[in-house]
């Protein structure tokens, strides 16, 4: 029973546990079924099969494995002209630092369960976080001196000006809902049913569009628009470094969605641990939330069928005029709410 | 660092070209090898995200098909030019072989006039949703890209069916077609249209109605009604910038004089308009191809070639033709003299209208042969219209116009 109780402990030690298991292998799991997910509907959309061949029974989920493998493998080209250093390390900084809100956000309401001590301003730290892989992607294409590299570079610029705000102040309408920055506090607030997704939708939709910008899903695929500007910043990229870039947006898709799910779905609600075990008092409520989380990136993926991409004035101006307005009025909402509540 | 004026004329002495490069401006070379440029290149200036200059380098492709042809045999023509439009290519040869038989003095059966103009109908609309497809991708509508080419499979079968290739036909010699219609054709013809008919609903919701897709295209590359005019450009794109004109209704060949159809005008001449005279265009083929299937299900017996060619061919040749309504080409066909004069015949192809000049000496290769493609006609809308637009819109303008780099370069 110890050794069990032992192993269930180092599972479970809270920076692992965020970082490593519900972070790295959660933003894993979550690209390839994210991708399968959106190949398959697309696919189903548009009256054919999607991936099959790897894996007939699974409905060619294996494709993706060996995708993954194949980007592992494949020759990682480097160009003679690019600035070699910040070349490589900004798709692998983008990637670590994408996970790293991991190491801010709860998972459970037991202290011994968290991976910082204290939890006070965790919101307001997931957030800064979450805004530094951008600038990566910026940095790669600049150092590609490649000239569309540079154009998606400076697209993602733009995106980030107008997304970033919408992003903060539309999270920020929990704060001031339940005067607190501490996530802990806004989820347990919402337990087990009373989710700001139901009490500020406005909110939530402003957020949830910001997520769509900032993770270049349709309709906003814009810096990285395969037919005006190749592949955008990473245009000069191959093999590992292509895939870290192209996994990169899903992880960060994965993340953002878990902080949202934690701010308007509720956290782990409804369900509400029991005892502190490791079992039910992380492992349970780090599944709910994981789900949650996949759900919102399943939503954000599908769009993809549906919908072309904006021009890059028409996202900024319908960001600026339409989206940043909701979110201020979410976060108007929000402290009338926490007035009443 | 800059090269003083002496090295520039010392340079130039020795024969190097020397231009000044625009440093106001930021330049980019978009394609023949860009995943949205088809085969030609784009010189592109930006200032900031504004389009100043636009520069289509033509030619990427051009396989001299005008010379090719002086040392062709008259009917070995039709597969080299089909060449031009591989997705079009009943559309592309027709007003060669009308040209051709206005040489020779021939007309061709009814029968195989209305073949050529099913042919043709259904070449139409496969020719548009390919264009509709290509459109889709570039401004990122996967789905459009995906049910254009699903959908032209249909039409791609029924000529399959019809003339025994997907795509390049060479189904027209002079005076006839070279094989009648299957028995159960007609039923066939009949579903693919019921067919294309209840998707035509869902086309319009996934895609032109589609709120990003109409900010994206509306008011996007605006030629207007003059502008159309001066810079002669055809087809879709003439009459989606509001001026009736439509080969096929201002000369009418082959049957067309006799069939019922309207021609889709748009006003608006934005790239939203060129779009949905195309999909209109579809939906007037359609009718086409009905009524034309219609006279042919009621004119079974005529032939598919004239009488008097008919009796020239030998025995195996008629029993052939009894057998399964296949004509046999002689060889004496091959190498046949066209009579010495000056032709010229127009068609509508489905990129807008396409003119032949051909001229014989009486001997059996053609002394000339000009092609005017409409493609290359619609090129100029790069150069004229690109400049102000963003450089987003570039693939708008190059998706709407329905540009196909190498029937342009022929």
């Amino acid at each position: 029973m110890m050794v069990l109780e032992t192993i269930l402990y180092l599972i479970a030690y809270p920076p692992l546990w965020h970082v490593l298991i519900v972070g790295l292998l959660g933003a894993f799991f979550t690209a390839v079924v994210a991708i399968w997910f959106e190949r398959k509907t697309a696919a189903r959309v548009q009256r054919r099969i999607g991936p099959y061949w790897a894996s007939p029974r699974l409905g060619g989920f294996l494709n993706l494995i060996a995708d993954m493998i194949r980007y592992i493998l494949q020759e990682v080209i480097i160009p003679r002209s690019v600035d070699r250093v910040p070349f490589v390390l900004a798709p692998v900084a983008a990637f670590v630092i994408s996970i790293m809100p991991m190491a801010f956000v709860p998972l459970s309401p037991y202290e011994k369960f968290w991976p910082v001590p204290n939890m006070d301003y965790s919101l307001l730290l997931a957030l800064a976080i979450s805004t530094v892989p951008p600038l990566m992607s910026i940095i790669g294409g600049w150092a590609s001196n490649n000239k569309f590299s540079i154009i998606g570079s400076i697209r993602e610029s733009y995106v980030i000006t107008a997304y970033e705000l919408i992003f903060v102040i539309s999270l920020l309408s929990a704060a001031a809902t339940y005067t607190s920055l501490n996530l802990l506090t806004i989820v347990n607030a919402q337990s087990p049913i009373a989710w700001l997704l139901f009490l500020n939708p406005i909110a939530f939709l402003a957020a949830f569009l910001a997520v769509l910008m900032s993770t270049s899903a349709f309709p906003f695929e814009i810096p990285e628009s395969e037919h005006e500007v190749v592949g955008g910043p990473y245009t000069e990229y191959s093999g590992i470094l292509y895939a870290l870039n192209m996994g990169g947006a899903y992880v960060r898709r994965f993340i953002y969605a878990v902080i949202m799910s934690l701010v308007f779905l509720g956290g782990w609600a409804p369900y509400v641990p029991p005892a502190d075990g490791p079992l039910f008092a992380i492992i349970i409520p780090s599944l709910i939330v994981a789900i949650k989380a996949v759900i919102l990136v399943l939503i954000m993926s599908f769009l993809r069928a549906v919908y072309g991409r904006y021009r890059l004035d028409q996202a900024l101006d319908s960001a600026w005029r339409l989206v940043l307005p909701m979110a201020l009025i979410g976060l108007g909402w929000g402290i009338v709410l926490g007035l009443i509540l | 660092m800059s090269i003083s004026e002496g090295t520039l004329g010392e340079l130039r002495s020795k024969g190097v070209e020397v231009r000044r490069i625009d440093k106001e401006y930021y330049e980019i070379f978009i394609g023949p090898q860009h995943p949205g440029s088809g085969h030609m290149r784009f010189r592109v200036k930006l200032d900031g995200d504004i389009i100043v200059d636009a520069d289509p380098d033509i030619g990427y492709v051009h396989r001299t098909m005008e010379k090719l042809s002086e040392g062709r045999e008259w009917l070995k023509i039709t597969p080299l030019v089909e060449r031009m439009t591989i997705i079009d290519a009943c559309n592309i040869t027709l007003p060669y072989i009308n040209a051709l038989e206005k040489l020779m003095d021939k007309r061709p059966s009814t029968r195989a006039s209305y073949l050529r103009v099913l042919l043709c109908e259904m070449n139409r609309i496969a020719s548009h949703l390919y264009g509709f497809g290509i459109f889709g991708v570039f401004i990122g509508h996967s789905t459009a890209y995906m049910w254009g080419f699903g959908d032209r499979e249909v039409f791609v079968e029924l000529s399959e069916i019809l003339t025994g290739t997907r795509l390049t036909y060479t189904y027209h010699i002079p005076g006839g077609v070279r094989r009648d219609m299957p028995q159960d054709f007609p039923q066939m013809v009949r579903r693919a249209v019921r067919y294309m008919r209840s998707r035509m609903p869902e086309y319009e919701k996934i895609f032109l109605n589609n709120p990003v897709i109409v900010t994206r295209l509306k008011d996007v590359g605006v030629i207007t009604k003059n502008r159309a005019a001066e810079l002669g450009v055809v087809g879709p794109t003439l009459r989606g910038s509001g001026i009736r004109y439509d080969v096929r209704l201002a000369e009418p060949y082959e049957v067309y004089g006799e069939i019922d159809f309207e021609v889709p005008v748009f006003e608006d001449g934005d790239a939203l308009a060129r779009t949905w005279v195309r999909v209109e265009e579809i939906k007037q083929s359609l009718n086409i191809m009905e009524q034309a299937i219609d006279w042919l299900e009621r004119h079974r017996d005529e032939p598919v070639i004239p009488k008097e060619d008919y009796d020239k061919l030998p025995k195996l040749h008629k029993e052939v033709y009894e057998k399964s309504g296949r004509v046999k080409l002689l060889p004496a066909q091959i190498s046949m003299k066209v009579p010495p004069g000056k032709a010229v015949a127009r068609g509508e192809a489905g990129r807008g209208e396409i003119f032949y000049y051909v001229e014989s000496d009486g001997g059996t290769m053609p002394y000339r042969l000009r092609v005017v493609t409409p493609s290359a006609r619609n090129a100029i809308v790069f150069k004229r219209i690109l400049p102000g637009h963003r450089l987003m819109d570039l693939p708008t303008v190059y998706g709407s116009i329905d540009y196909f780099a190498p029937e342009a370069d022929r």
